[in-house]
Parts: structure tokens; sequence; C-alpha cells
């Protein structure tokens, strides 16, 4: 067993340091080193580490003094106390001395039968109780003694007569009815192991007395007591206790570096209401009413209210005009009757999307806008689907944008949030966009992945909003690289309830 | 999206060139297409672009990787144009007036084969018919078609609503004859697509002079003539909806498809007794597509290139469409199939794609611009940091939920909670009125978890509010729950004092009623004047609704209104 005196307590060097190691006893290290009660706890430390071991083991009996006990010692015993009464006021009834010394008749009875007994009292005809001597017999003696022996009296030291007389005095247990309670301990005496032997020698051969400082206290820094002392050492390798400490959650992490990218890339950050209406969500988008991805299954309709008040104004009438006819954009419209209760209609955000058409008439030219905007699905939750979700979106408005810097943009954010080495652009389709791209890039870990669509805003939609210069609009998928940064493979974690699991969640 | 599947032999014939591997990958993002499965012959194909349904069968597909490597612009003959109508050869749809409220238009062109028409030439135009009725016919509601055995059949055909009592033929797969009425309650189709119609008084019906049942669309052919089979020359296509252009459309694409696998088509001439778009008379198949013209500069612009109009209306060709240049101005003709330039910028992406997006060059945008994170998001940050000092560990979660979660646990009435009407599963039936449904969610998920538990998030909730445009508020919310056989109102009282005091801004506390707290524990926060927030120890009751068996402190404050009030 290896020994390493730095675990040792100062209590445990003290013992180690000051007995030969033959035999020593909790009642020997209590009264030469002061530990009190301790004594116990130090021998099962020093035991565990198999310093010590028991050496052999008696059975002690101490009568202990009762409450009752300290009572009889300063009033007197019934016997005694029914003595003096008589001695006083001479011959009694049994029912007058109870009443006189407000005991019980029962008591008064019992102590009357021993003091006859013991030839003291006895009966005259008027049936009171009448002294013939008022000197205390022998066991009356022998009680007082026992009383005055103190609080704790050890069997061994009591004489045979003694004995006798304590064992009709006390009891094991009911022990309040009696003056003494009987308490049987075990003596156990422990000699050092040879480990014990070792170690007490390397305390001995480094100096250690146990009387080194443990914990450094305020009150030793202020008197300067500290000064002269040796600093016991402690185990570096002791392990810690866990701290459960105030934390962010990884994937908010994530986002937020997502931001941080975006806003150091000359991007403003825009947001809005979870609730749509199928004007901003669709409909300013330059999707026809029936397009197939606006059906009921596509959708979260709220229950009530249905509708909004009204919608913005130019912008309304503008974007039905634009639907039926094309307005003054150019575009010939997908030419049916717009339906203006419908637009109305209150719906769970879809698609980020529908900030960046509500930011278009606000927007400043040269303006980049971006938004990470929670987006409801018609979908069944599972690995890859979920309800509710992130979407990262945005646009770019000047009189110099074009495909080729959408590209541009496009490359940019492979690099800065993919980390790709290698990008590839294909043609793609968006209801609100010509031309349209999609842009693939090769992960360095999760190989070539859709990265994201984009394209430039077709007129249809940004004209309404008073905007003539091309907008670039464009969103990226990042929730496959915040699985991947986190160490994860199912959607539905990055909104995980359980505490522990995202107490204990690293990002990479 | 649709996805098709292709026979990769029949696809090379209509290609003109045997294309695999990571080339014909590549080749068909012309196409905006994407090869989803490969089984032996079999190409699984996906295709993004919904304005596009002549892509949507091999011959259309085959085309247009045809051009696209270089393929002539193919000639149709058979189309009618204004001013240039071609002989009918006496073959007439007559359009009833009975039918002009229940489903206007119809239309119809023949076809003939030297050949009998070949198993997978039967398999494609079911396909596209499938392709062509549910994703850009929107299930049937707008388009339907049927194809027919001419041989069976004696022109002129009749379009119109059938008494859906008095009228009997034995539909598709049935030997006995029906009323129509029957059909929609027994037939598989009926029950399917009767939905439609149902209403109407009278049904869609198409006859030929005799009298002879084509069908009654959009639901189902008749078994005679409407089961075409392998072998079968001569048939008729009719195509009937509600919105005429998606019709000519959709039999442009149909009659260009056969012609490409060898038929001959002969045009139809359809009688209305009412105007259509393309007037009384219509002989189909019809070009009515209109040209777009494009400035050579506005391509420019938009792709960064310096094309000259010749380059970019060669590039526009490769995509199918002719093109003529004058100046600086291209006009584009659309191919006969499609109808999806709506504007200039259609064009424009043509000639993106024509000229190949590898050759564009990426550029970085050049205008400086100032980026910013939202206020909100600032704010939310600040907040964020002085709840994880506070020992916080912030959690995210989802926006939807259930009526138990969010108001049954809860202890509260819903009349606030935004409700979905059309939910998918009524665990995701309600938006979250409030962080706090999910903090103890959490919690009661968490007791293996080592205390103490003390949990945040910052996110959005909703709540029903009749003063707003939108009738629903969105709030940006703080929600805060600790959790430990130590915590209590004083506990949490202290770290809102330290939060408050971090944000810069004072509070006072103000004893209200609340059935989610303990009565006499719980308190509404008000800063500045207003009410921003409610804390308090949480009702046993709620906790024991979530199966909680520790004592939970939990606070939740509008940061919406913190924000405001600091900003002043």
């Amino acid at each position: 067993m290896d020994i390493d005196i730095k675990n040792l307590h100062p209590l445990e060097i003290k013992v180690l340091l000051n007995y030969k190691g033959d035999e020593i006893t909790a009642e020997q290290i209590d009264a030469q080193l002061g530990f009190g009660s301790q004594s116990n706890q130090i021998f099962s430390w020093l035991s565990g580490k198999g310093l010590i071991k028991e050496k052999s083991r008696t059975l002690r009996t101490i009568y202990e003094l009762t409450e009752l006990g300290s009572e009889y010692k300063t009033k007197g015993t019934p016997r005694e106390r029914i003595l003096r009464l008589l001695q006083a006021k001479g011959a009694m009834r049994l029912n007058e001395i109870a009443t006189a010394l407000q005991m019980e008749n029962k008591d008064v009875g019992t102590a009357f039968g021993q003091l006859s007994k013991e030839g003291i009292l006895s009966m005259d005809a008027e049936k009171k109780a009448e002294a013939k001597s008022f000197d205390p017999s022998g066991t009356m003696k022998t009680i007082r003694a026992l009383l005055e022996k103190g609080k704790q009296i050890v069997e061994a030291d009591l004489l045979e007569a003694e004995k006798k007389v304590m064992a009709t005095i006390s009891k094991k247990r009911g022990a309040a009815g009696a003056p003494f309670k009987i308490i049987e301990r075990e003596d156990v005496v422990y000699e050092f192991t040879p480990e014990g032997l070792e170690a007490k020698k390397m305390l001995q051969d480094k100096g250690v007395t146990g009387d080194e400082i443990g914990v450094l206290t305020p009150d030793m820094l202020k008197k300067g007591d500290w000064k002269g002392k040796i600093f016991r050492s402690y185990n570096v390798n002791t392990p810690p206790a866990r701290l459960i400490i105030g934390r962010h959650n990884p994937y908010t992490v994530f986002l937020d570096s997502i931001k941080d990218k975006l806003v150091s890339l000359g991007f403003e950050e825009y947001d809005g209401p979870l609730v749509e209406t199928e004007f901003w969500n669709c409909d300013a988008l330059f999707m026809p009413q029936f397009h197939a991805a606006r059906d009921i299954h596509d959708v979260y309709h709220i229950k009530s209210p249905t509708m909004a008040k009204e919608i913005e104004e130019p912008y309304l009438d503008r974007v039905a005009e634009v639907h039926k006819n094309g307005w003054t954009t150019g575009s010939r419209g997908w030419g049916y009757e717009f339906d203006h209760n419908f637009t109305k209609r209150l719906i769970l955000r879809s698609q980020g999307t529908a900030l960046s058409a509500k930011q278009l008439h606000k927007a400043n030219i040269p303006g980049k806008y971006f938004g990470i905007a929670r987006c409801f699905r018609y979908d069944k939750v599972d690995a890859t689907h979920l309800s509710d979700f992130y979407q990262t979106e945005g646009i770019v408005l000047g009189k110099d944008v074009n495909m080729k810097t959408l590209l541009g943009l496009l490359k940019m954010f492979a690099v800065e949030f993919a980390g790709a080495t290698e990008v590839m652009y294909v043609p793609g389709y968006f209801p609100f966009t010509e031309p349209s791209v999609e842009i693939h890039v090769k992960h360095p870990v999760l190989g070539w992945i859709e990265l994201g669509g984009a394209g430039i805003f077709r007129p249809e939609v940004t004209k309404p909003m008073d905007v003539d210069v091309p907008v670039l609009a464009w969103g990226i998928g990042i929730d496959r690289m915040a699985l991947m940064s986190l160490g994860l493979n199912d959607l539905r974690e990055l909104f995980s309830p359980d505490i522990e699991n995202v107490r204990l969640r690293r990002s990479k | 999206m649709p996805k098709i599947e292709v026979s990769a032999n029949a696809l090379y014939k209509y290609m003109g060139k045997k294309v695999t591997g990571q080339e014909f990958i590549d080749l068909i993002q012309c196409a905006k297409a994407e090869l989803d499965e490969e089984d032996g012959d079999v190409l699984k194909i996906e295709l993004n672009d919904t304005n596009r349904p002549d892509l949507w069968s091999t011959a259309g597909f085959g085309r247009l990787l045809k051009l696209y490597l270089g393929g002539k612009i193919p000639e149709y003959p058979f189309f009618s144009r204004k001013g240039d109508i071609k002989d009918n050869g006496g073959r007439e749809v007559h359009v009833d007036p009975s039918i002009k409220d229940i489903r206007p238009y119809e239309v119809c062109f023949m076809v003939k084969g030297k050949e009998g028409i070949s198993d997978e030439g039967l398999k494609d135009i079911i396909q596209t018919q499938e392709k062509l009725c549910w994703n850009y016919g929107r299930k049937r509601k707008s388009i339907a078609m049927g194809v027919f055995r001419s041989d069976m059949l004696k022109f002129p055909l009749k379009y119109y609503a059938a008494d859906p009592d008095n009228t009997k033929f034995a539909p598709l797969g049935f030997e006995e004859k029906m009323t129509l009425r029957q059909i929609l309650e027994k037939h598989p189709k009926g029950i399917e697509f009767g939905h439609i119609i149902k209403d109407f008084p009278g049904y869609p019906y198409i006859t030929d002079c005799e009298g002879n049942t084509l069908s009654m669309p959009p639901v189902i052919n008749s078994n005679e003539s409407g089961a075409v089979e392998v072998g079968d020359k001569n048939l008729v296509v009719e195509i009937t909806g509600t919105d005429m252009p998606s019709l000519v459309l959709s039999a442009s694409i149909v009659a260009c498809d056969l012609y490409d696998s060898g038929f001959e088509v002969l045009p139809v001439k359809v009688v209305y007794p009412y105007d259509t778009p393309f007037g009384r008379e219509v002989t189909i198949p019809y070009y009515f597509q209109e040209p777009v013209t494009v400035d050579v500069a506005y391509v420019n612009k938009l792709l960064g290139e310096k094309f000259t109009a010749e380059e970019a209306a060669q590039y526009c060709q490769k995509m199918g469409s002719r093109t003529k240049v004058d100046g600086d101005i291209i006009t584009v003709y659309p191919p006969e199939y499609r109808n999806d330039f709506l504007h200039s910028v259609d064009a424009i992406e043509d000639i993106m794609i024509g000229r190949n997006l590898k050759n564009f060059i990426p550029e970085m945008p050049s205008d400086f611009t100032k980026g910013k994170i939202s206020d909100e998001s600032q704010f939310g940050r600040q907040i964020k940091n002085i709840m994880v000092g506070l020992g916080y560990q912030e959690m995210t979660y989802c926006y939807l939920g259930s009526a138990k979660d969010f108001i049954q646990k809860m202890n509260i009435t819903p009349e606030n909670v935004v409700q979905i009407a059309n939910p998918m599963s009524e665990n995701f039936e309600f938006v979250r009125p409030s962080v706090l449904p999910c903090l103890l969610n959490s919690e009661s998920i968490s007791s293996n978890a080592v205390y103490p538990h003390n949990i945040f998030e910052i996110g959005k909730i909703a709540l029903i509010n009749p003063e707003e445009n939108y009738g629903v508020s969105t709030i940006n919310s703080l929600g805060f729950l600790s959790a430990d056989k130590d915590t209590t109102f004083n506990s949490l009282n202290s770290q809102i004092t330290a939060l408050f005091y971090y944000i810069g801004a004072d509070y006072t506390l103000k004893e209200i009623e609340d059935p989610r707290f303990i009565t006499g524990r719980c308190a509404e926060v008000i800063s500045g004047g207003k009410e921003v927030g409610i804390m308090g120890e949480v009702n046993p009751v709620v906790l024991e609704n979530w199966g909680i068996q520790v004592p939970c402190a939990a606070c939740e404050l509008n940061l919406d209104i913190i924000l405001a009030d600091t900003r002043k």
C-alpha cells in the first residue's frame, strides 16, 4: 500500500507521532492529547487508511446518574427524607408523610417497607410510622456514597458490596425511574500496523508535526499567526466536488456567432412577429394565392382571430395589382382576381423571407439586412423535421449588385459559415427570385452539402415596396452545421428541455 | 416539387445522346433537376421549378437536355396561332352553355401513330397526365386530363353539364352502368375527386355525337373509350378545367411530347357559346404565348456581364426560345410548351442558365454598409450575461405545444392563448403564451439532474391582444425558474434585484393573485410605472400537475417594455 502522508489529518499525525503504537485507546488520547469526542473519529480514519488495527476489545459497564439520581443526591432519597421528617415532626401516618413530602403514596409505602425491613421504622397502634433510630442503615449509606461518586461510575471501581446495592438501584432501560442508568461500553485497544509505523517514520523524517497550518483563515492573516509556521501540504490529486454553473446554451451561442459574423460583414438585423398575414408571408413575395405551398396542409392558420384588421397601404393595392396584371413592374402578373380577404388571413410565419418582404420599404440603399427567424412548418416532427425552427435569411440592396456579386457573397458565406474549400452554384427555383441559384459547398466534415438558396428578388416583389434597385435575397441552412458543432445528430436535440443534457453539452 | 421516373434509354433517345454519371448530374442542372435515385434503367428525377410543367415527362425533359447540348429548336407545325388557324379536318367539340359556371373550359386534340403506342410511351403519358393534373392542376381542381381511343368515338364531341341522377355510364374498371351521383359515392376516384363537382346541379360530362360517354371530368373516364392500351394508334386527348391558358398550355405540352415520340398531331376546334381569353372558337393546339422583350443593358445589369444582344439571344435559344434582336432589344418568343415568362427577368434567368453558371466569376459587393444586431438582441445578450452570472443555465425551447402543457397543467384559462386552427397533432396545437410552461416541463423531466436547477430562456411568446392589428402580440420574454429545496420567494427576489440593478432599472413588487403561484407569495413586477412581469413561488397544484417534487420559484418579464423604458 502506498502511504501518502499528505492525506493525513493533523490529528492523525499527532496520534502517530505521540505513541509508540503498541497500545492506544480513545481514553488515552482523550486525556493526553485533549481531543475529546473526536478520538473515535480519528481511529476510524486511521484504520480506514490501514495505519492502525484493533488489538483487543473489552466490555465495560458504567453507571450514569439519571435526573432522578441527581435529585436524590441534592434532596435526598425517599428513605432519607422520611427519616428526616419523622425526626423533626415525630410519628406520622403514611398519607400524612406523602402530603408533607409531596410524594406519591406508593413511593412512601415502598420506602416505609424498606425502612421497616431494615428495622429502623415500625407501625404504632395509631397506624403511625415511628422511628426506632434515626441512623441510616448500611444500605442507605452505600447509596449515599454512590450518589456522591460523580456523574459516571465505572463498575470495576466498585466494591463487591457497592456492586450489590448498585444492582438494585440501576436500570438498563426505562432508567428514568431509577437513580442510575446502566451503560455498557466496549473498550477497544489499537496498535499501529507496519504501515502506521512507516508513516510515523516518514512524518518524523520530514519534520511534520501536525501543527502545520491547514486552512488559512482571515484571523491568521489579521493577527499574523501564520508567520514562521509551515503550511500543511495538500494532495493536489484529490477529486474536487462538481460545480453547477450558470451557462449560455450552446445552440444560441452558435446562432449568436452567425449573427456576429453577418454583422461583421455589414448586415443589420431585423425581426418580426410570429403571427403573420398571408400578405407578408406570401402575397408580397409574388406567390400566387393558388400556389401549392399555400395549401391548408402547408401553413398553420390561427383559429381566432382569423384575420388582420388591415394591410398597410399602398402596398396592399399595389401587390393586388401585381398579382392581377403586373401593375407597373413590367410583369404580366398571374392574371387572377386577388382575394382581399384571403390576404388578411393570419398564419404562423412559414418562411423567414416574410421579414425580408417587410423590410424592403424601410430599407436603406445601399443596405444589407438579415434575420434569424423562428418559422413554423406543417411537418411531422422527427430527427430531420421540426414544427418550429430557425431560418437564416437576408437581403442586399444596391445600385450595382448583380448575379456575380450574389455569387461572391455566397462564396464568402461558404467560407465563413461552413469553412468550405470548394463551392458550386446551380440554377435554383424560388417563387420570389429570378434568376435563382443554389449553393452547394464542400464542408470539411460533412462533405458536399446544400448551404442555401439565393437570387435576385423579382421586380414584382421590390417595385410595390418602392425599391427600384436590384435586391439580392439569400437564405442559408445552418442547422446541419449547428448539429455538427454541438456533436448532435437529431434536430430535436437543439431544443432539448433536458437540463442535465443541456448542462453537459459542449460546443466544438 | 414533382418527381418523375424516366427510362434512361428512352431519355437518351430524346436527348440524341447518352450522357451518364457526373456529367449527367451536371447537365440536368439546366433543368433545375436533381437525380434522386438510379435503379437500372429507371432514373428518379426531382424537378424544382414549379413553373415548368413541360419538364415533367421523359419527352419534355429530354427535349431541354438535347437543346442544352446544342440541339436545334424543334418545329411543331401543327400549332394554330392568331391569324393562322390550322385545318381541324372537321373535328370539333361543342361546349354547352350549361357548363359555364361549373367547369367552363375544355380543350382537345387528336393524335395518329404509324405504330401503336409503346408500353413506355403509355407509361410516360400517364405520368405526364398525373403530374400535370396534380402539381400544375392543383389535384385536378383546375386541370383534369383524359386520353381516349379515338376509333371508338365520332366527332363532334359534346361537353355539357349532365343530370347527376338520370345520366348513366360504366366508369373505368367497372362493367355495370351507374348514375353520375352513384359514381361519386362508390368509385374510388369518385370518392377521391368527387368533392370538386359534388355540389353543382349538373356534373361535367363529355360524349361523342352518338352519345357514347368519354368521361365525367375531373373524376373518371368511361370504361369503353377511356381504357387506352399498348398498341392503340389513334388517341384523343381532352382537358377540362377552370383556367383557359393553363388548359391550352397543358394541351400544347402533351401534343409536343406525343409529336416528339412519333405521333402526328391532328387539331380539334373547340366551339364555345361564351367568351374565352382566346375567342369563342379555339383550335387546339394553340400558341397563345406573348413574346417578352428585354434590353441587353438590363441583362448585363442583373447578371453583371457585358454580353452583346446577340450573345444574350444565343444563350436564350439554348433554353428553347426563339429570339429576334433589334439593336439592344432582344425579343424572346417562348417555346410552344412554355408559358413561364412573366417578366423579362424570366428571360434573363434563361440567359444565365444558357451561359452556364460555371462561367460567372464571383465578385464581392462593393457597397459599404454598417452592420448591427437589433436592439432587442443586444438587450437580450446583456440580460443573458447577467442571468449566467446569477448561476442560470440558458435553455432553448420549441414554441408550439399542447393544451395540456400550456393551459391545463399551468392552471390557467385559455382565452389569451393563440390556437392553431389546423394543427397536425394535438401536441403542437398552441403557440406558447409564456416561457414558464417550457421551464416547468424541463424541471419535470430533470429530477435526476443535480440540484439546484436554475434555468432561463429569452425567447418569443404570443398572446391574443384585440388592440393589435394582427389581434396577437409577439413579445420578447425572459423566463427563469429556480428549483431547489431552499428556493423561496425571497431568494428569487434577490436575483430579480440583482438583475434590475445591472439592467439599470428600478422595480417594485405588488402582491397579486395568480393561479400559477402560491397566494400571498406572488407579485406583479412593476418598472417605469408599468407592469412588466410576474414572479413568485409556483403553486403546488401546478407542481403536482407537472409531477415536480421540488419547490420552484419563477419569474417572467416582458423585455420589450423594459427595453423601451431603459432607452428613454
